[in-house]
């Protein structure tokens, strides 16, 4: 049986043979379309990316080795109690996407083996500018 | 004092009560039993709607619309299906009979002309590109083919839908209406709904009723499949983060794909056109109020109508068939094999790059965007707490739009004769 001669029918396909082998072409048919159009679709992206990509991201390729598989980073120590008290993954996973962006890298090649928080030197005027302009973008 | 009797008992015969004894008198028994099950269906999805919160924004409105026209009247109902659907009240050559949908059709017929003359979902689909990012897709072209992999179920079911109709007699399930019910298996409401309004209309209340559920169970139909399929290793790996995409490569996009679809599958075009139109709206970044609009009123306008009704078409003589009962078990293979299929297709893909894809990404090839990506993120969670899958779901989730809607392309061009 061809698919025409299904729609011919109208209704259900008596026979369950037939049934297999109309849906077996759609199949084929319909998945072959399918993947034809989505391949393409496939290759039509992977060309623009070699036409409009940033050349930034074939930097960002070559960085990994590059960027050293372990940084320590300081961080501002003010009140020690507070810091047992908070959720120390959640300050590492910022500290960690801090690094990676500043670097302009993926956090997956960072490695943070410890952190502490060291005293902030700066003069107290400083601090309260710092604060002052943090506290206006918001 | 009489007048006044007799314009009483005039106002009891036109009451919906006398209706419904009418119908027992008469011995219409579909309709008679028919109607208070059916009005305890509505009520049952009104509460699945609002205290299960199953996809709200649409099972709300399908919901009430099947609850409106249901209700027993005599005369003035509001949605009359028998206009689209019976030949007595079609065109002899099969079209519709507009001079009669407008002189007695009720409020939903004439916004039900919406969906049969397919406006509602290509204006969905709008709305839908210009929420999408297509970003992670972009990034890593290879996540298409999951998009891809993932129709599997639509054409499995196919399949099944014809043998069922074959095997079991009282279920009637030709070519057309096995493509609609196969479409469930795109996880795409709009695009279920175009298709079975073109190719089996009195099917569509049972179809976009199973779809729409089904959608809003993908965070229970998808994890068991995920977990029998990919071993812990595999559902663990942490993918690579991906690139930066440019506005440039962001504003093409949409404009190669509409070319592309358009040239080989034209029938999907007024669906991928529209998602397509919408997604530039998004990213070209100089008509955003028109992208607001799309996203926001014109979206949330267009459910409303679309989900009222098809909602309203589901009456009794219609709903209450073994048709639905076969519809409601195709579409929860139709999500299995899809699930399936793209999950497969993933760990292939994870074999052949070496352990650096994870298989977990495919099964979001089932579109039902954002959920499938959501799962996907919350299954590689649970393995690797460090493990954020979520963009890169994002990629066959969006691709399984594409995918599945030129799957539907490819059903209409077949069989839409």
């Amino acid at each position: 049986m061809t698919i025409e001669e299904a729609l011919k029918i109208g209704g259900k396909i008596p026979n369950w043979i037939d049934s297999l082998s109309i849906g077996g072409q759609v199949t084929v048919i319909g998945l072959i379309i399918v993947f034809t159009v989505l391949v393409i679709l496939m290759f039509v992206l992977k060309i623009m990316e070699k036409i409009f990509a940033p050349k930034t991201a074939k930097n960002q390729n070559e960085t990994p080795e590059i960027v050293a598989p372990v940084v320590e980073e300081k961080k501002v120590e003010q009140k020690p109690v507070t810091v047992v008290e908070e959720d120390d993954e959640e300050i590492i996973a910022v500290i960690m996407a801090a690094i990676a962006a500043s670097l302009n890298t993926s956090t997956y090649n960072l490695k943070i083996k410890s952190f502490r928080r060291v005293s902030n030197t700066a003069p107290a005027w400083n601090k309260a500018g710092l604060n002052e302009t943090i506290n206006s973008r918001f | 004092m009489g007048s006044i009797l007799s314009s009483f008992s005039g106002f009891a015969e036109s009451t919906g009560i006398n209706a419904l004894v009418e119908m027992f008198r008469n011995g219409e028994w579909v309709e008679a039993i028919g109607t208070p099950i059916m009005i305890i269906i509505a009520c049952v999805l009104l509460y699945l709607a609002i205290v299960k919160k199953f996809e709200p924004l649409l099972l709300l409105p399908i919901a009430f619309g099947m609850l409106l026209s249901n209700l027993p009247v005599f005369e003035g109902a509001i949605m009359h299906p028998e206009y689209f659907t019976d030949p007595k009240f079609l065109k002899p050559d099969g079209g519709l009979d507009m001079g009669l949908i407008l002189k007695n059709g009720g409020l939903f017929d004439i916004l039900y002309l919406g969906v049969k003359l397919g406006i509602y979902p290509p204006l969905i689909f709008l709305g839908v590109g210009a929420m999408t990012d297509f970003a992670p897709l972009i990034s890593n072209p290879k996540s298409i083919l999951l998009g891809a992999a993932a129709q599997f179920g639509v054409f499995f079911t196919f399949v099944g839908a014809l043998l069922l109709g074959s095997l079991v007699p009282g279920i009637e399930f030709g070519v057309k209406e096995a493509a609609s019910i196969g479409i469930i298996g795109g996880a795409d409401g709009p695009t279920a709904i175009y298709v079975t309004k073109t190719l089996a209309s009195s099917l569509l209340p049972a179809i976009a009723v199973a779809a729409y559920s089904y959608m809003a169970l993908i965070p229970v139909i998808q994890p068991p499949i995920m977990r029998a399929m990919t071993t812990k290793k595999e559902r663990g790996i942490v993918m690579e983060q991906l690139r930066e995409v440019t506005r440039t490569e962001r504003i093409v996009f949409p404009i190669v794909v509409t070319i592309v679809v358009a040239l080989i599958v034209p029938d999907a075009l007024s669906l991928v056109g529209m998602l397509m139109l919408g997604n530039l709206m998004r990213e070209c970044g100089v008509v955003d109020r028109l992208s607001k609009t799309v996203q926001n009123e014109l979206m949330n306008i267009v459910t409303i109508f679309l989900g009222l009704t098809v909602g309203a078409t589901a009456t009794a003589a219609n709903f209450l068939t073994l048709n639905t009962i076969g519809i409601i078990a195709l579409g929860l293979i139709a999500f299995c094999i899809s699930t399936a299929g793209g999950l497969l297709l993933g760990k292939i893909m994870c074999k052949l790059s070496g352990g650096k894809i994870n298989p977990l990404i495919g099964a979001a090839g089932v579109s039902a965007v954002p959920m499938a990506a959501r799962v996907a993120q919350v299954e590689g969670q649970k393995e690797n707490p460090s493990n954020f899958l979520l963009m890169h779901a994002m990629g066959p989730n969006v691709a399984g739009v594409i995918g599945s809607a030129v799957a539907a392309g490819i059903f209409l061009s077949m069989f839409a004769k």
